[in-house]
Parts: C-alpha cells; structure tokens; sequence
C-alpha cells in the first residue's frame, strides 16, 4: 500500500513507529527500502549501499522520535540515507564523478545530419505501454538489464523522480546536485530507455 | 530556428514542463510541422512512464529480511533500556 499517496496512513504508520512496533518497521521496510536504496546507489557501490540502508533503519528507531512531519516520511528517511553517503564518501575521500556536458546520448547524438535534422528518425510509435508492461516479462527483464547497466547517478536521479515520484525540488536536495544537472541526469537516462525500448520494438532483443 | 537535434536535447524538459513559456511555444510550433519530432517526443515521454510502472532496483528479499532482523534486535535493546531506566 502506498502511504505517501494516503496522507492518514502515513500518519498512522509514523504513530506506530514511533511506538517501536514491529510488525509496521517490517511494513515501512518494504515499502521504503527501495527508494533508499536507490539514494545510497546514488553514492557508493552495491554492497556499500546496502550496508548503509541497513544502519539508517537502526538509526530511525530513535531518530523517529523527533520527527515532525514537516516532510513526508520517504523524504525524510531519502534524506537520512544520503547524509550518512555523504559522510561515508567523505571519510574515505571518494567523489562521485559525473558528467554533465552533453544533454545528447552519443548514439541519438549520431542520428542527427549536420543541419541538426533527422537522419535516422524514430521509425516506430512505442506501442508497449505502461499497462501491458506488467505483462509483457521479455520487456521488463530488457529494462533491469538497462537500467542495472546506466550510470550510478543517473539511475538514482530517474528512478527517484520517475519510479518514487520525487519533486525535482527534493531529488535536487537528497542528491545534492543542481537543478541543471537533474535536468542533464534525468534526460540521459531516458534517451537511453528510448533507445532500448527501440532496439527492442525493431528487433524482439534486448 | 530550433532544428530537431535541439529539439531532442531538451525535450525532458518540454515533457516535464520546465521550459519558459517562449521556449514552450518554439517546440510546440516545431511540433505541429515535424512528424519525426512528434513520434520522438511520444515515444521519449512512452519510455518515461514505462520507468514510473517499473519500480527496478527492487531489493531481493534476502536483504529486507536482514534489515527486519537488525530492527528487530534494535527494538529489543530500546525496551529492555528503556525498562532498566523506569
């Protein structure tokens, strides 16, 4: 169940986890895990990330206490996860390079004559649709793969925004990047589901 | 004259709303003449949605059963502290 979407559940979790009951951590650790995890991924590697979502939970068993509420609970906890990165990254003196210079992925990049006019224009309408995507298991194997295959940084800024339905606002602030390079992140990432989404409609392969 | 290279560079942002009104008008106007630019930007804001239904980066189970545990032991240490300070 979706609480964000459900102002009073969320309420009401928050109440019972203030209370330490268990049975809503196994529930908010369900259904929170993911996004923090794609925070942290944002970060560091696989089992690094991991490693601190699983001490961030520990850490919200006291830290809920003085929540307020003044954002929602999954901003809150995005936020707890990436302060922790931010320290660890710090610690061990590690940054996380990205490059924000191109908003063209080569290959669409490549597609184009040099007027800035279609060479090799989209040949088909993308008739998979978010509907038949559930049913449709080659298509949704093909997006993992891609979307294990992008950039750490522009896997966490898409799946934020698009899979956790973050405000460019917040993803800006848990990320700690620019709006401009949201923007750049945000759009690279698509152009490449684009481009295997194509690849795919064309030719049935991933 | 916006040509479709700079069209597609920023058509997120033309899906996502964040260009000026100015701006907005230019890409639309380009629109309504270009037919590969239509199915481009269709199909860009098609894969955009298919992300949103394909929540990826799903943890396994595994992992969520070993943060129930750790959260478990974490509750127990709270009660038990909190009984020895009442």
């Amino acid at each position: 169940m979706d609480t964000a979407a459900r102002p009073e559940l969320e309420t009401s979790l928050i109440d019972d986890l203030k209370r330490g009951d268990a049975t809503a951590y196994h529930r908010a650790v369900r259904e929170y895990s993911p996004g923090m995890l794609a925070v942290a991924r944002f970060y560091l590697d696989h089992s690094s990330a991991e490693e601190v979502v699983q001490d961030c939970w520990v850490t919200v068993i006291d830290a809920i206490q003085k929540f307020e509420g003044r954002s929602g609970l999954k901003t809150w906890l995005h936020r707890i996860v990436a302060n922790r990165c931010k320290n660890k990254l710090r610690s061990s003196n590690r940054e996380v390079a990205t490059d924000f210079s191109e908003s063209l992925e080569p290959e669409l990049a490549d597609r184009f004559n040099a007027k800035g006019r279609w060479d090799l224009p989209p040949k088909l309408q993308f008739h998979e649709s978010a509907d038949n995507l559930v049913e449709n298991g080659a298509l949704s194997d093909c997006l993992d793969k891609h979307l294990s295959a992008l950039p750490e940084t522009q896997r966490s800024a898409l799946m934020l925004y698009e899979a956790h339905q973050h405000k460019s606002d917040d993803v800006c602030n848990i990320l700690d990047v620019s709006a401009s390079n949201l923007r750049v992140l945000l759009h690279r990432a698509r152009q490449k589901i684009f481009l295997m989404v194509e690849t795919f409609q064309e030719t049935g392969e991933c | 004259m916006l040509m479709c290279r700079g069209l597609a560079e920023i058509a997120s942002d033309y899906i996502d709303g964040e260009l000026s009104g100015r701006q907005n008008l230019t890409v639309k106007m380009h629109l309504m003449m270009c037919k590969d630019c239509r199915t481009f930007i269709g199909n860009l804001r098609a894969s955009s949605s298919l992300l949103s239904a394909h929540s990826a980066g799903r943890p396994d189970e595994e992992f969520l059963r070993q943060i129930d545990e750790r959260v478990t032991e974490a509750l127990k240490n709270r009660a038990t502290k909190d009984s020895e300070s009442d």
